[in-house]
C-alpha cells in the first residue's frame, strides 16, 4: 500500500523570512528605560518592569531578601490593601507575575490591550508605593519558610542544593539556594523590605518593556503619566569572585534511605552571560544535553532506559553561573548511569562534536528561535534580558546568523575551555547503602557520603 | 468573541482535518488527537495508552528509530505528545517550509507503525516509562495523590478509576501483541482529528494532507469504552483517606464529581472553580492564605472530562504544625460558601480566563490543540470561538444551583497527607 515515495524524506519548501520585531527605545527623564514593540495579531499586551534587584547582590546573611521583597509586593500599596489590589488587577484580567532571579527582579502582567492604562497605573503603584503591612509581611515570610521546608524534602531540590553548595567556594552567592535559608529568611521584616525597595527599586537602572497591540507613542505617554514621578538610582553591584569550591573531581552521595531513584547532578563553575563563547557554547550544549537527540539523552534514555530524561545546561548570569547535567535514574543503575554520563562528557571534550552534530545543532537552534517568539510574553521576556545584561537593542537582529556561523573548531574550542571533566563534582541524591559501593567501584573519584538535610 | 478562522474537511478514510491560517510568524503547527486514552484500557493493562504513546516515537516502516526527533529538531522544530484520560495528542511546530516533513512523519506512524516494532524497543521504553513513574509519582512528595483521588471519586468499574501512568506491574507486563492490538483498534484515521495551524498555503496543505494520509485505510468501529462509564452524578457520601507519607507539610485535597464538559452545566462548574481558586482575589487564597493564614498555598481546578462525570479538585497545603482538620473545615466552608457568589466575582473570573485563553491561542501549537479538542469532543471545531461567551453567560444563580447540587457532603472525597512521624514502611496507593 505504501507508494515508493514514502521512503524519502520530503524536501523542504521555500523558506519564509523571519525578523525579530523592531524595538522602540526611549527613556524618561528619571532614567527609566522604555522598550516597546508593536505586535497586533491579537488584542493583548504584556508589560514587564525590570529592576536591578537580584539575589546576586546580597551576601549570605541577607539571602532571600530580594525574593521576599518581591513576594511582599502583593501585600498592598499606600492606596489599597492587598485584597483590594488583587481585586483591581483581576478586574482587568491581570495578575502580578513576580520573578526574582540572581540578576534581577521582574514584575510582569498581561491583559487585553485596551486595559493597558489601568494596568500600568497599578504596576506603578505597586512599585513606587508598596506598603508592606506587618501582618502581610509576616504571612509571606511564613509561606516562604514553609516553601524552604518543601524544597529541603524534595528529592530533586536536595540534589540541586547540594550540587550548588559543592560547586562554589564558601560565601559565593550562587552556592546557596536562591530564596535563602531558614536562618537568613527568619528575621525578614517590613523595614527590610522597605529598605531594599529604597535601595534597588529605582527608575535609573531599571527598564519597562511593553509588547503588544499598542503603538510606541501611546506607550511613551502612558509610562510618562504613571512612572514620571518615580526618582532615584541604584548603586553598582558588588565585585564577586565566583570561585569554585574545588578543582578536584569527586562524587558526593546525599543519603536518602530507601529512595527508589537517584537524582544525579554533574557540573562545575560555568560561564557568564557575556562570555565570548556564548554562541559556540549553545551549540556544544545542544550536542551534549540540550535537545532530545543529544548524546546524553540518546545514551541514557534511548539506548539504556536508565531515565525518563537528562539534560545539560549552562546557567549564564552576570557572574559565572553553574554548568550542570541533571537526571533521575533507577537506584540499581545509578553507577552505570554516572559512568555513561561522565564518559559522554569526557569524550565530547576530548574528541569534539562531529560536523554533522554541529550542523544539526545550528539548524535546531536557528530554527526554534521564531518558535519561541510567538507571544507578547515571550517577546517581552527576550527584550527584558537585553536590559538585564546590557545588550544592544538590535541584539536579536543577527542572532540566527551568529548561531549559523559557529564552526566545528569554535564549538570544540568552547567545549575544551568551558567543560573540564577533571574538575567535575558528581552529586547523587539517593540510597547510600545501595549505591555507594558501585560508585566506588567506578574508580572515577573519591566517594563521600552526607546525610540529607 | 474570538474569530479564529477554521476550515474543516473529512477525508474518505474518516480522518477529520482542520486548517486554521495565521501568517504572523513563519511557523506551522501540526496537531493530532486520537480518541483514545487511559479510559480505554482494559483490566491488567493500566498505563498502556501512555506506554503506547512512547512507542509511537520508536520509528515506523519508513522512519528508523530516532529519526523522528532527529528530523524535527534538525528542521528547527519542537515536538511532543501527551496522554490523558480521554485522548492522546501528538504535535509538532516547525518552520513553515517544513510542513510536509511533519505531515509525512505523522502519517507514517499512523499508517505504517507496526513493521518497525521490536521487543528491544518495547523493553527500552518500558524502562523509560517506569523511570518516568518513579520520577513523577513514587519519588515525589504527594506524587501518588491522583491514584488516591481517582479511586475515591470513581468506582472500580469506571474507566477513570485508574491513572494515566498506570501500575508498575501492568507497565512491566506489556507485550508486543498488546502494541499491535492497540494500534489496529485505536490508531486509525476514523478515530483521529488532524489540525494544521499557522503560516501555510491552503491548497498546498490540503493536497499534502490528502497525499500523505489519504491512503491509510480506515479501521473498524471504535469499541465501546470498557467498564461502566455511566455513573451517578454524585459520589453519594463523603469518602476519606488519610496518608502518612514522607511529605514536608500537611495537605488536604478535596474532590467531587461535576457535570461532563459536554453538559451545559459544565460552565457553571468551571466558573465556580475559578471563583474558588484562580488568582489572589479568589475565595481560597483570600480566606485560607491571606486572612486565616492556615494554608501556605491553595489550588483548584476543574477537569473537563467526557465520560460519565468530570471532577472539581481543590487542595490546601498547611504549615508544619498545622492541623489538617482545620484545613479541611476551612476548605469545606469555602466550597459551600460558593453558593453565594457576586456578579463581580464572576466577571473577574471570566476576565482572567479571557487573558489566559488569548495568551494560549497566541501560540499556533496551543491553538491547533484547542481546535482538535473541540472537534474531537464536540464535533464542532468552531466552538472555540464562542467559548468565552459561554462562560460570560453564567449567572450567580447558575453557580448557586451548581453548588447546591454538587458541592455538598454527599459528593466529596477528602484525602489528607500528614508528614510521617517515624520511618515505617508505608503502603503505597490504594
Amino acid at each position: 500500500m505504501s507508494a515508493p515515495s514514502r521512503s524519502l524524506v520530503p524536501p523542504a519548501g521555500t523558506v519564509r523570512s523571519f525578523d525579530f520585531p523592531s524595538v522602540q527605545a526611549e527613556a524618561l527623564d528619571n532614567g527609566l528605560r522604555i522598550r516597546s514593540v508593536q505586535v497586533g495579531r491579537l488584542p493583548v499586551v504584556t508589560a514587564i518592569v525590570v529592576l536591578d534587584a537580584g539575589e546576586g547582590l546580597l551576601d549570605d546573611g541577607q539571602a532571600g531578601l530580594a525574593v521576599l521583597t518581591g513576594d511582599c509586593l502583593e501585600g498592598g500599596t499606600s492606596e489599597r490593601t492587598g485584597v483590594e489590589l488583587a481585586e483591581a488587577l483581576e478586574a482587568i484580567g491581570a495578575g502580578l507575575s513576580i520573578g526574582t532571579g540572581w540578576d534581577s527582579t521582574t514584575v510582569a502582567l498581561s491583559c487585553m490591550a485596551d486595559r493597558l492604562d489601568d494596568a500600568l497605573s497599578l504596576l506603578a503603584e505597586v512599585l513606587i508605593q508598596p506598603s508592606f503591612p506587618d501582618d502581610e509581611v509576616e504571612r509571606l515570610r511564613d509561606q516562604r519558610l514553609a516553601a524552604i521546608r518543601q524544597r529541603e524534602m524534595d528529592p530533586g531540590g536536595i540534589a540541586t542544593t547540594a550540587s550548588r553548595r559543592l560547586t562554589y567556594a564558601e560565601g559565593v552567592p550562587y552556592g546557596r539556594p536562591l530564596s535563602g535559608t531558614v536562618e537568613s529568611v527568619g528575621p525578614f521584616s517590613p523595614d527590610a523590605a522597605a529598605g531594599f525597595v529604597v535601595a534597588r527599586y529605582r527608575p535609573k537602572g531599571s527598564g519597562l518593556v511593553v509588547v503588544g497591540d499598542v503603538d510606541a507613542g501611546q506607550v511613551r505617554s502612558l509610562v510618562e503619566t504613571h512612572f514620571g514621578e518615580w526618582t532615584g538610582g541604584t548603586e553598582l553591584p558588588p565585585e564577586i569572585d565566583y570561585a569554585p569550591r574545588t578543582r578536584e573531581r569527586g562524587i558526593v552521595v546525599v543519603d536518602r534511605t530507601d529512595a527508589v531513584q537517584s537524582e544525579i547532578r554533574i557540573g562545575h563553575v560555568g560561564q557568564t552571560r557575556s562570555t565570548q563563547h556564548y554562541f559556540p557554547l549553545r551549540i556544544v550544549n545542544t550536542v551534549l544535553g540540550g535537545a532530545f537527540t543529544s548524546r546524553l539523552n540518546l545514551n541514557l534514555r534511548e539506548v539504556h532506559g536508565f531515565t525518563y530524561g537528562v539534560r545539560s545546561r549552562f546557567l549564564v548570569r552576570r557572574g559565572a553561573g553553574p554548568w550542570c547535567v541533571s537526571t533521575a535514574v533507577g537506584t540499581d543503575v545509578t553507577a552505570d548511569a554516572v559512568h555513561e554520563a561522565v564518559t559522554e562528557i569526557t569524550t565530547l571534550v576530548a574528541e569534539g562534536p562531529t560536523e554533522e552534530e554541529v550542523g544539526s545543532a545550528r539548524d535546531y537552534l536557528a530554527g526554534v528561535f521564531p518558535l519561541r517568539l510567538e507571544t507578547t510574553g515571550q517577546i517581552a521576556a527576550r527584550i527584558a534580558e537585553l536590559l538585564i545584561y546590557d545588550l544592544p537593542d538590535d541584539y536579536y537582529a543577527d542572532y540566527r546568523d551568529r548561531i549559523r556561523s559557529v564552526t566545528l573548531e569554535e564549538a570544540h574550542e568552547a567545549a575544551r575551555r568551558c567543560i573540564r571533566p577533571d574538575e567535575m563534582t558528581v552529586v547523587v541524591g539517593g540510597d547510600a547503602k545501595e549505591i555507594q559501593g558501585p560508585l566506588e567501584e567506578l574508580g572515577w573519584g573519591p566517594v563521600t557520603v552526607e546525610a540529607s538535610p | 468573541m474570538l474569530s479564529i478562522p477554521i476550515e474543516r474537511f473529512t477525508l474518505d478514510n474518516g480522518l477529520r482535518v482542520n486548517l486554521s491560517h495565521d501568517a504572523t510568524t513563519p511557523v506551522v503547527a501540526i496537531n493530532l488527537w486520537y480518541g483514545v486514552g487511559s479510559r480505554n484500557e482494559l483490566e491488567g493493562k493500566t498505563g498502556f495508552a501512555h506506554l503506547f504513546e512512547h512507542m509511537m516515537f520508536q520509528g515506523s516502516e519508513h522512519v528508523p528509530k530516532g529519526r523522528h526527533f532527529e528530523l524535527i529538531e534538525r528542521a528547527g522544530g519542537s515536538l511532543n505528545a501527551t496522554t490523558w484520560f480521554d485522548r492522546t495528542n501528538y504535535f509538532e511546530t516547525v518552520p513553515s517550509h517544513h510542513l510536509e516533513l511533519a505531515l509525512w512523519l505523522e502519517s507514517d506512524r499512523m499508517g505504517w507503525m507496526l513493521p518497525a516494532m521490536t521487543q528491544e524497543k518495547l523493553d527500552n521504553q518500558r524502562d523509560v516509562v517506569m523511570n518516568e513513574r518513579r520520577e513523577r509519582y513514587d519519588n515525589q512528595p504527594y506524587g501518588d495523590w491522583d491514584e488516591w483521588i481517582q479511586a475515591m471519586v470513581f468506582p472500580e468499574s469506571h474507566p477513570y478509576h485508574h491513572t494515566v501512568i498506570g501500575s508498575m506491574a501492568d507497565i512491566e507486563a506489556a507485550t508486543l501483541e498488546d502494541v499491535a492490538d492497540f494500534f489496529q483498534t485505536y490508531y486509525v484515521p476514523n478515530n483521529a482529528v488532524l489540525t494544521v495551524c499557522g503560516d501555510f498555503s491552503r491548497d498546498e496543505a490540503l493536497d499534502l494532507v490528502e497525499r500523505h494520509f489519504g491512503g491509510i485505510p480506515p479501521g473498524a468501529e471504535i469499541p465501546a469504552i470498557p467498564g461502566e462509564p455511566n455513573l451517578d452524578p454524585i459520589i453519594g457520601g463523603t469518602v476519606r483517606e488519610r496518608v502518612e507519607a514522607e511529605v514536608p507539610l500537611p495537605r488536604v485535597l478535596m474532590a467531587c464529581r461535576v457535570p461532563t464538559y459536554t453538559d451545559a452545566d459544565f460552565y457553571a462548574a468551571d466558573v465556580a472553580g475559578s471563583v474558588l481558586g484562580t488568582g489572589r482575589a479568589s475565595r481560597l487564597y483570600r480566606s485560607l492564605v491571606r486572612e486565616r493564614r492556615v494554608a501556605k498555598d491553595v489550588t483548584s481546578f476543574v477537569f473537563p472530562l467526557t465520560s460519565g462525570a468530570g471532577m472539581l479538585l481543590a487542595w490546601a497545603t498547611g504549615f508544619p504544625e498545622g492541623d489538617p482538620a482545620e484545613l479541611e473545615a476551612a476548605l469545606v466552608a469555602e466550597l459551600e460558601g460558593l453558593a453565594s457568589v457576586t456578579r463581580q466575582e464572576i466577571e473577574r473570573a471570566v476576565a482572567l480566563t479571557e487573558t489566559a485563553l488569548v495568551q494560549q491561542i497566541e501560540r499556533v501549537g496551543e491553538r491547533a490543540d484547542l481546535v482538535s479538542m473541540f472537534d474531537q469532543i464536540f464535533d464542532d471545531p468552531e466552538r472555540l470561538n464562542g467559548e468565552l461567551e459561554r462562560l460570560r453567560a453564567v449567572t450567580p444563580a447558575d453557580v448557586s444551583a451548581f453548588v447546591e447540587r454538587f458541592l455538598g457532603a454527599d459528593n466529596r472525597a477528602v484525602l489528607t497527607y500528614v508528614p510521617e512521624t517515624a520511618k515505617t514502611p508505608n503502603p503505597r496507593g490504594p
